[in-house]
């Protein structure tokens, strides 16, 4: 009877294992009308490659939005008011180490993975960040079209990555931003202040402009460790 | 509480006397810049704000973002004066340091205001390496190749920090700068280079998000002299074209008469007879214009050699038949009207003769008889003849003096009484026909040489109803023998009329038809549009030997005239001969190239 169940239990496994396989691919590819096809390979060099360009675009889109920013609220005597009174930036998983000997110490595995998380800790508050932005009198439609055009990159970004975990380190990852969900609700509240509503603003601004900065470089340390080709020896 | 008051006291003064002195606390220090030249390293520097007069000292002190602990800065000297140099252990990346420096001397201390600085956003690379710039000569031409190495500092190869290049070429002369963005490549092939000239080169460089590095120091290359592939090929094109209009110029040479034929139609031109160009070109023009100098002309006193050219007749009660002609007798050229010799209105009508009626003359040429040409086209004074050129045998005019008279019909200068009515070179002859009927009337005479023929188209004109005998009718009707009576058709009548000299029969006798006669040949006929005759030559009898033009329509006119009268010359285009009058000057006839003759020499001196 024991055998009977253990031997049931297994073949239920065994028949439910390709829907794990399955859950565990990421993504389905799709041409340009929608319907889905097969996957055309690309090749790793060239997916980095494309990975990094999507962050140098994120960066720089936050960079200007930033400026905007300022220039639109932020009068300047304030501006030494950054960082200021416990408006840091959300604090992460793990730490991310702040000089080079120490960061070119992280593995691949690593740096990828941190990267990952960065990418998926910024997509609830860019959310957030559209619609206060849209509550705003005057905010200017740059700023509220970079917004929202960064959290659409970014979600590429996020598919990128992924892609790229399961080729270069050949394992799959579940999809789950369960992780930063308890760090998502202050983000939730409104202030009634609205300088305080416009410094916290600011303040995700600068943090996000930060973080994707640290994504890129992250991705571009990754870019010069491939050993194929020697790729970063010419530069 | 004296002691603290003294002190108080003591202080107060000090200060003042220090003050006096112009000792002060330090002025404000300024940071001025930060930067990090390889995203590991960073330093700060700050300019003073004013010691005071004492001995200043400057401390700068920075605190992290999130902590609370300040430090002082680790190094003051390694990167010069009034600044702090952070080392890598003292670097982090993505935190914000708040740095402030503080100014301090014996009076007090002065803060400058903070500033906040992450280091990834303050990448200022060093200069490039290494520059040089050779050129390279290939099959296009030659180029330059500008390659450098990447600052010692940088650490490209881990992928740490990204550099991005960017070069610059001018000439020394030059004030702008030719700027190549050259990626992330450390070399870069420079076109389009002047040969023969000195270029000048430099590079900088900057991170992926960062500011740019200063320039290197300028890197001069040669260009070598060449000619570049653009200019010899328009050096050939332009051979090439050269060579075609060489050689288009020289065939146009060879070929220039053909072509001036082609672009400029020769025009007839002017030709002055006895105007020798020759003589022209060869600059004498003293000889030249003698030739045009006629002695005697223009006519000024002696009338009576006047050359009659026309004979005007005026269809006019008032006006007289004025006869202007040598041939008549000395007193009929006396008398000549003062109205226009050269009156042009003969000129119109280019069959006509001119009659000046001069009363005189006709009492006293009597029964002169009148010989007036007709001619079928418009040669006034063409008389037909025998076919020889000789003068006629029988021609009385011959007998006479043969003076050069240009188409004169009657030759006859003697004082028969005949009326000469020489025929003028340019007017037709107009004449009354009943008038000379009158004269001819009295004067019938036996000479078979003169005869009138004419038509009173009043009352003859149904008479010739055939045209092309008409000649021959008015011909016979009015005979020699009887001019003593008018014909019986023919009634003077007084009023008077145009005739038109139609032809000249060999026996000297002019066929008349009156301008009126609707019978006579249109007038835009081909054959009646000259008034000159070709003057062929001259003989040595003073015989004009005038040429007839052969023109087609004319032939039909001669040969009705043929058909009709047999007394009319057998063939058109003998010459007619014309006796010339005795009065002509004796000089010869120029006869030019084309046939003209030169109607000055004729003109007699007055």
């Amino acid at each position: 009877m024991n055998r009977l169940k253990v031997l049931q239990a297994w073949l239920w496994c065994v028949s439910l294992w390709p829907c794990w396989l399955s859950h565990a691919v990421p993504l389905d590819c799709k041409d340009e009308t929608g319907s889905l096809t097969q996957c055309t390979s690309i090749s790793q060099e060239k997916l980095l490659d494309r990975v990094i360009q999507h962050a140098e675009l994120i960066y720089r889109v936050s960079e200007e939005s930033c400026t905007l920013f300022e220039d639109m609220f932020i009068p300047y005597p304030l501006h030494a008011l950054r960082n200021q009174g416990g408006n840091l930036c959300h604090t992460k998983p793990f730490p991310i180490p702040g000089s080079k000997s120490e960061i070119q110490q992280i593995s691949d595995k690593w740096l990828l993975h941190s990267v990952l998380m960065l990418v998926q800790s910024w997509m609830e508050p860019l959310i957030y960040l559209q619609t206060t932005l849209s509550r705003y009198d005057d905010a200017p439609d740059a700023l509220l079209n970079k917004t929202k055009w960064v959290s659409d990159k970014l979600l590429s970004l996020e598919q990128g990555v992924l892609v790229l975990i399961r080729k270069m380190l050949d394992e799959g990852i579940l999809t789950s931003s369960s992780i930063f969900e308890h760090t998502l609700t202050p983000y939730n509240e409104q202030s009634p202040e609205v300088l305080e509503s416009i410094l916290r603003d600011y303040n995700l601004l600068i943090c996000f402009k930060k973080d994707a900065h640290k994504m890129e470089t992250f991705l571009k340390l990754l870019k010069c460790r491939q050993s194929n080709k020697l790729s970063c020896l010419s530069y | 509480m004296r002691n603290s008051g003294a002190v108080l006291i003591l202080t107060f003064i000090a200060i003042l006397t220090l003050q006096a002195a112009g000792v002060s606390p330090p002025g404000k220090p300024r940071l001025t810049s930060c930067r990090s030249p390889e995203k590991e390293t960073f330093t700060c520097w700050w300019e003073p704000g004013g010691d005071g007069g004492l001995p200043t000292t400057y401390a700068l002190y920075y605190h992290l973002e999130n902590s609370e602990t300040v430090y002082e800065c680790p190094d003051y000297r390694t990167a010069g004066e009034n600044s702090c140099f952070f080392n890598k252990n003292d670097t982090s990346l993505w935190v914000n340091y708040n740095i402030t420096v503080v100014a301090s001397n014996a009076l007090g201390k002065n803060i400058s205001d903070p500033v906040e600085v992450d280091v990834v956003y303050i990448v200022q690379p060093n200069t490039p390496e290494h520059v040089t710039a050779v050129v390279v000569h290939d099959e296009q031409g030659p180029f330059v190749r500008v390659s450098w190495e990447k600052p010692r500092t940088a650490d490209t190869r881990s992928g740490w920090i990204t550099l991005l290049y960017q070069l610059r070429v001018k000439q020394e002369k030059d004030k702008e700068w030719e700027e190549y963005n050259a990626g992330m490549q450390k070399y870069y092939n420079v076109f389009s280079l002047h040969p023969d000239k000195e270029y000048m080169v430099q590079v900088r460089c900057k991170p992926d998000h960062g500011f740019w590095s200063e320039w290197t120091q300028t890197t001069y290359v040669k260009m070598p002299d060449y000619i570049t592939r653009e200019r010899s090929l328009w050096i050939m094109i332009t051979i090439f074209f050269v060579f075609i209009v060489v050689i288009l110029t020289w065939t146009l040479n060879v070929k220039r008469n053909s072509v001036k034929l082609c672009l400029l139609p020769a025009v007839p031109g002017p030709k002055i007879k006895g105007f020798d160009k020759q003589l022209l070109k060869s600059g004498k023009s003293e000889e030249v214009f003698n030739t045009l100098v006629i002695q005697g002309f223009p006519p000024t006193t002696d009338y009576d050699n006047l050359l009659v050219e026309y004979l005007e007749v005026y269809d006019n009660e008032e006006q007289e038949l004025v006869q202007d002609g040598k041939d008549l007798s000395e007193d009929c050229m006396k008398s000549k009207s003062p109205s226009d010799i050269d009156s042009g209105r003969g000129s119109c009508d280019s069959h006509t003769l001119l009659l000046e009626k001069c009363m005189d003359g006709r009492e006293g040429s009597g029964s002169n008889q009148h010989q007036y040409s007709q001619h079928g086209e418009t040669r006034w004074a063409s008389t037909e003849s025998s076919e020889s050129q000789d003068p006629e045998p029988g021609s009385p005019e011959s007998a006479n003096g043969r003076g050069k008279t240009w188409p004169v019909v009657f030759p006859s200068p003697q004082p028969q009484p005949h009326h000469h009515y020489p025929v003028g070179a340019a007017k037709p002859a107009y004449h009354s026909v009943p008038e000379i009927l009158n004269h001819l009337s009295p004067h019938a005479m036996s000479s078979n040489y003169h005869q009138l023929n004419h038509q009173d188209i009043l009352q003859q004109e149904r008479r010739f109803s055939k045209p092309a005998c008409r000649h021959s009718q008015s011909y016979n009707q009015f005979n020699l023998d009887g001019i003593d009576t008018p014909a019986p058709g023919v009634a003077p009548s007084p009023s008077l009329e145009y005739v038109e000299v139609q032809r000249v029969n060999p026996e000297n006798m002019l066929l008349l038809r009156p301008l009126s006669d609707p019978n006579r040949e249109p007038e835009g006929s081909d054959c009646t549009r000259e008034d000159y005759s070709k003057v062929k030559e001259v003989t040595s009898n003073n015989i004009l030997l005038l040429q007839r033009d052969m023109s087609h329509q004319c032939v039909d006119d001669y040969s009705q005239a043929d058909q009709c009268t047999t007394q009319q010359p057998p063939h058109p285009c003998k010459p007619a001969v014309h006796q010339s009058n005795s009065g002509m000057p004796q000089e010869a006839i120029r006869v030019m190239g084309n046939g003209y003759v030169d109607s000055t020499v004729l003109m007699p001196s007055y």
